[in-house]
């Protein structure tokens, strides 16, 4: 154990390159855009990924109250039929790879670390080139609304041959095919580093099962994206070849095939239903034990139902395609699949109401979004559930009983866990609190404004309204839903604007947090000060229980001996390493970029000019090695020396 | 601070009332909402395979509402029970720290399971008997064919054959014998689209390179709402289609009236001349402005009944020679069938032999008058965006329609009883 707790990085600075090249040339601004284009570290990078989800969320939103105003009454004309297309496209694209994604990774990546014990991820420039290919996939998806061609239009799961140069002639369905990949490669290495950092960077007694609840829902949705994009990364190259080659995957007349691409589609689709909520999962796994001021009940099976979810996230696949008539054996066997799903669920939210049974429980402003995500997900589950039956479905696929079920389970689940989060772990990032009056009036009207919208689209779906429909007719029966949906959505939006309000005066003048504002369990909020140092961890911690840092609490006097000796071996070691900050994940990133959209306008040119820059970017940056410099913090944290820097 | 206690006492005690008061003076004026008994209802049914389906949701509904309210009392009883009441209570010494109890959690476990079976069982029954024709009723099953085109449905009758013209071949508006089952062959033809027609049976995709079907039976005749259920492009959400079911004699004569040629207009007396209609034409249709009367409403399947009548009393001979020329010069035959009248047309583009016999015209979107027909062939772009009639007809042959040329073509069109 003690070996363990040594840095990784000891002696390495004899072997420091002597006088860096213009090539090699490493960034140290702290501040400016400079810093921020550069860094490597794990907290400014999740902070700029929360940055950017948050402001998709903002813009996948203002789409969908575009949806709702359209559907407000019937045979109305607010947008046109290609207007609202675009509308649904952008809306559910957007929310799934730009809001909710990235939200998830932005918790990844600034309180994984922490939690385990651990000053970075294991590939901080990696972690870099990650987002920065996220913002180019976000730019190349976006890029449509400012261009003649327009944003994509053929719904998020893209089914061909609509899809095809046939029926969509212009760029924008290159735009999506093109933006989805970038993601794809920012998530894939985004998701390789955490499982490493989590496999490797655990401070020492933090074994396997002692890890937070959210830190195994990070690994296990970490190994969902390694295993499922790739099913669609082959997707989307196929429909790209058949756009700008001729080739022939989903071309009906030379004999492709259009239902392959929904199974390509659906075997990443549904562990990506997965990847979306275990996260939300893991936050409220961190935030009732908080606040109900005891562990997690049945830590084990929390953690093992969310390995099986995630496991057999991979075997219901077919469940999106009970309609397209697969035969009977096949659709009895992913109904049944899909029923076993609820299991491991079940499980969970039996356990999350057994952590709060004989707790005091702190109604927080945190706490009420995690109940609120248990009520929610309660709802969307069971709504799941009878989807699950093949024979209901094929009534209610494709209706808005549909757009009903995965809303609960994606705004009532995964965006009231995030949004919980982030009043959760707000003191720890930016050493403030929201108040607790504003924070509860958002959760209120973001809940009633939610179910007001949500709950009516379930009477429409059994009244047969499909979804994706621009306009309806007024004899129809979906009147009164349709009214009553569209008023709840502008509810929902003044709960969501009053949640941003709020946030945005607190991060600038809210009240000020002490450490460990919440008396929290888990270690990320033993860090020195609010918010955290860039090395984290003055010392890094030694683990003896599952909910380290309330162990850490009642255990003062042995932990100070700990660490104590600790910080000794670590300082006769030279201080805490600190990596360089590196331009060259920018840089390749910025070479994806161009060279999509190369791919985008079949320009060959501009392909391989960012073909050059990925390259350049990548070689540079191998070569550039992983040297730092060394900080060396008292024992609290305080700067022992600031200018003792290697 | 005061005010905060306010509020949250406020929103405690009364939110779910002021949601519930919300829903109930929003809703008071119409039941529909809560009924469920639109045209394209699942849960008002009318065939043995809507049945069936409604039936499994109705046991999925049951079984999750059962848990549902045993899970949320107990959630709701340990929040009020457990939560801390004051300040001192927060900060009181912590509970008891256990992990958890795993004779309870594999107890939990169970019941999830023995719960999923109640489902399972009647999910598997459904999933065979819903899938095709139950081979007791094999022999009487009626087969037709259907095709999705982006908007439109095509509708074969391979047990009809035509001398000389192949087999009876229909658009938009299907027409199955009551009381038997049917059994429908599905083909996407450009996209994916999805045959729906809930009161009757879910909906299966019609997908293009793969041979799809479906079996519904009508208990009784009636009239019946459909639409494309599967996104396919710019004008999926107007792509509707109906089904009417006939008695075995109403069926009968409904297939001698369609397998006959074309109708030719009946020579009207001079003292019933036609009346002056066609004039009144509304010109200034919205965007997405309804295309069916409250009349209509009151009773679709007698107005079906009515559309297979010709009015031959007010017909207007000169008129509807003049539509039938047009319907030529401009090009219209060359995609449009009209069997018995003219040469061309091809099979990828709506039959419109007997089309003022349907009840509806672009696709079940508007109902098939004089009006909303002249409509329809002034502005299609405007009626269903994207339409192929447009971009590849009117656009590509640069063919302007004047006021005249639309009232000859309408009423040459409404004679095609």
């Amino acid at each position: 154990m003690e070996a363990t707790a040594k840095s990784h990085f000891t002696g390495k600075e004899e072997h420091a390159p002597a006088k860096p090249s213009f090539a090699f040339w490493r960034p140290t601004a702290k501040t400016g855009l400079m810093s921020w284009l550069t860094t490597v570290d794990h907290k400014k990078i999740g902070f700029l990924y929360g940055s950017f989800a948050l402001f998709f969320f903002l813009v996948g939103g203002c789409e969908a109250l575009l949806i709702r105003l359209q559907l407000i009454v019937p045979n109305n004309t607010l947008l046109t039929a290609p207007q609202y297309n675009t509308m649904f496209t952008m809306h559910g694209t957007t929310m799934i790879f730009l809001a909710v994604m990235p939200l998830g990774a932005a918790f990844f990546n600034f309180i994984m670390p922490l939690q385990i014990g651990a000053r970075d991820v294991a590939f901080p420039r990696l972690n870099a080139f990650s987002l920065w290919t996220f913002v180019a996939g976000a730019i190349i998806l976006n890029v449509g609304w400012f261009l003649p061609d327009g944003p994509p239009d053929a719904s998020w799961v893209g089914y061909a041959p609509l899809t095809s140069k046939l029926y969509n002639p212009t760029h924008a369905t290159d735009f999506w095919i093109l933006g989805l990949q970038l993601l794809g490669v920012a998530s894939i290495a985004a998701a390789l580093n955490f499982i490493v950092t989590i496999i490797n960077l655990r401070a020492p007694g933090m074994t396997m099962m002692r890890l937070p609840v959210f830190t195994w829902m990070t690994l296990i949705t970490s190994f969902l994206i390694i295993l499922s994009f790739p099913a669609i990364t082959i997707a989307l190259v196929e429909v790209m070849f058949d756009r700008q080659f001729g080739t022939n995957f989903f071309e009906v007349s030379n004999g492709g095939m259009p239902i392959l691409w929904q199974h390509l589609f659906w075997i990443f689709g549904h562990p990506e239903v997965y990847i979306l909520i275990l996260p939300a999962m893991g936050i409220v796994s961190e935030i009732l034990p908080t606040f109900a001021r005891k562990p997690l009940f049945g830590y084990p099976i929390v953690v093992f139902s969310g390995a099986s979810i995630g496991f057999l996230g991979f075997t219901v696949w077919s469940h999106h395609m009970f309609t397209t008539g697969m035969g009977t054996v096949a659709t009895a066997a992913f109904s049944l699949a899909t029923m076993t799903i609820a299991v491991p669920t079940g499980v969970k939210i039996f356990n999350w109401i057994g952590t709060l049974w004989g707790g005091h429980l702190k109604m927080r402003t945190p706490m009420m979004f995690a109940l609120g995500f248990i009520w929610m997900f309660m709802i969307g589950g069971f709504s799941g559930v009878m989807h699950s039956a093949a024979p209901a479905d094929a009534q209610q696929q494709d209706s808005y009983f549909v757009v009903a079920h995965f809303h609960y389970v994606l705004i009532g689940g995964s965006i009231f866990a995030l949004l919980g989060g982030i009043h959760y772990w707000f003191p720890l990032m930016f050493g403030r609190r929201v108040s607790e009056f504003w924070g509860k009036l958002s959760f209120w009207v973001i809940f009633v404004g939610f179910n007001v919208t949500f709950f009516p689209m379930h009477f429409l779906g059994l009244n047969g309204m499909p979804r994706r429909t621009f306009t309806y007719d007024g004899n129809m029966g979906w009147n009164v839903g349709n009214m009553i949906a569209t008023i709840g959505a502008l509810i929902l939006g003044t709960g969501i604007a009053i949640y941003f309000a709020v946030v945005i005066y607190t991060y600038l003048k809210g009240e000020k947090a002490g450490r460990d504002t919440w008396d929290a369990r888990t270690l990320e909020w033993s860090v020195p000060t609010n918010p955290p140092p860039e090395y984290n961890f003055a010392v890094i911690p030694t683990v003896h229980a599952r909910d380290a840092f309330w162990y850490e609490k009642h255990h003062q006097a042995e932990i100070a001996q700990e660490k104590a000796a600790h910080h000794q071996a670590e300082a006769a070691h030279g201080g805490i390493h600190m990596p360089f900050q590196s331009i060259y994940p920018l840089v390749a990133s910025i070479g994806a970029l161009i060279g999509a959209f190369g791919a985008i306008y079949h320009n060959l040119i501009v392909a391989l000019i960012g073909g050059t820059f990925l390259f350049i970017g990548v070689y540079l940056w191998s070569l550039e090695g992983a040297e730092g410099y060394h900080l060396h913090p008292d024992e609290e944290g305080h700067d022992a020396d600031p200018a003792a820097k290697h | 601070m005061r005010l905060t206690s306010l509020l949250t006492t406020l929103a405690r005690r009364g939110r779910i009332l002021l949601a519930l008061g919300g829903l109930a003076l929003l809703t008071g004026c119409n039941l529909d909402f809560w009924t469920m008994k639109g045209h394209q209802s699942t849960i008002a049914v009318d065939g043995p395979v809507a049945k069936s389906q409604l039936g499994v949701f109705l046991v999925t509904c049951w079984v999750t509402l059962v848990i549902f309210i045993i899970v949320g009392s107990v959630l709701a009883y340990a929040t009020y029970k457990f939560r801390a009441r004051s300040e001192a209570d927060e900060q009181a010494v912590p509970p008891e720290q256990g992990h958890g109890n795993p004779l309870i959690e594999l107890g939990l476990i169970g019941a999830s399971v023995l719960a999923l079976v109640i489902i399972a069982v009647p999910t598997l029954k459904s999933i065979t008997y819903t899938a095709d024709v139950p081979a007791e009723e094999k022999a009487n099953a009626y087969e037709v064919n259907a095709y999705g085109y982006q908007w439109w449905f095509k509708f074969e009758y391979p047990a009809e054959q035509i001398t000389g013209a192949g087999q009876l071949v229909s658009a938009n508006e299907l027409v199955i014998p009551a009381g038997r089952p049917v059994h429908i062959n599905l083909r996407g033809m450009d996209v994916i689209h999805s045959f729906w027609v809930p009161k009757l049976a879910g909906k299966v995709d019609m997908i293009p390179n793969r041979g799809n079907f479906l079996w519904l039976k009508a208990d009784a005749p009636g009239y019946f709402w459909g639409q494309c259920a599967e996104y396919c492009g710019d004008s999926h959400a107007v792509m509707r289609f109906r089904v009417i079911a006939l008695g075995p004699k109403d069926f009968n004569n409904w297939l001698n009236a369609q397998t006959a040629p074309a109708r030719e207009a009946a020579k009207v007396a001079a003292t019933d001349q036609p009346k002056a209609q066609f004039a009144a034409y509304r010109t200034d249709w919205k965007r997405n402005e309804q295309g069916w009367s409250p009349q209509f409403e009151l009773n679709p399947f007698e107005s079906w009944k009515a559309h297979q009548e010709p009015d031959a009393k007010h017909e207007d001979a000169a008129l509807i020679a003049k539509g039938r020329a047009l319907f030529q010069s401009k090009t219209c035959f060359s995609c449009h069938v009209i069997r018995g009248h003219m040469v061309g047309g091809s099979g990828a583009y709506p039959d419109l032999t007997h089309v003022g016999a349907r009840t509806t015209i672009a696709a079940g979107l508007l109902e098939n008058t004089p009006e909303q027909l002249a409509r329809w062939i002034s502005h299609p772009d405007v009626v269903k965006p994207g339409n192929k009639m447009y971009v590849n007809g009117y656009l590509a042959n640069n063919i302007k329609l004047t006021p005249d040329d639309v009232s000859a073509l309408v009423a040459y069109l409404s004679s095609l009883k």
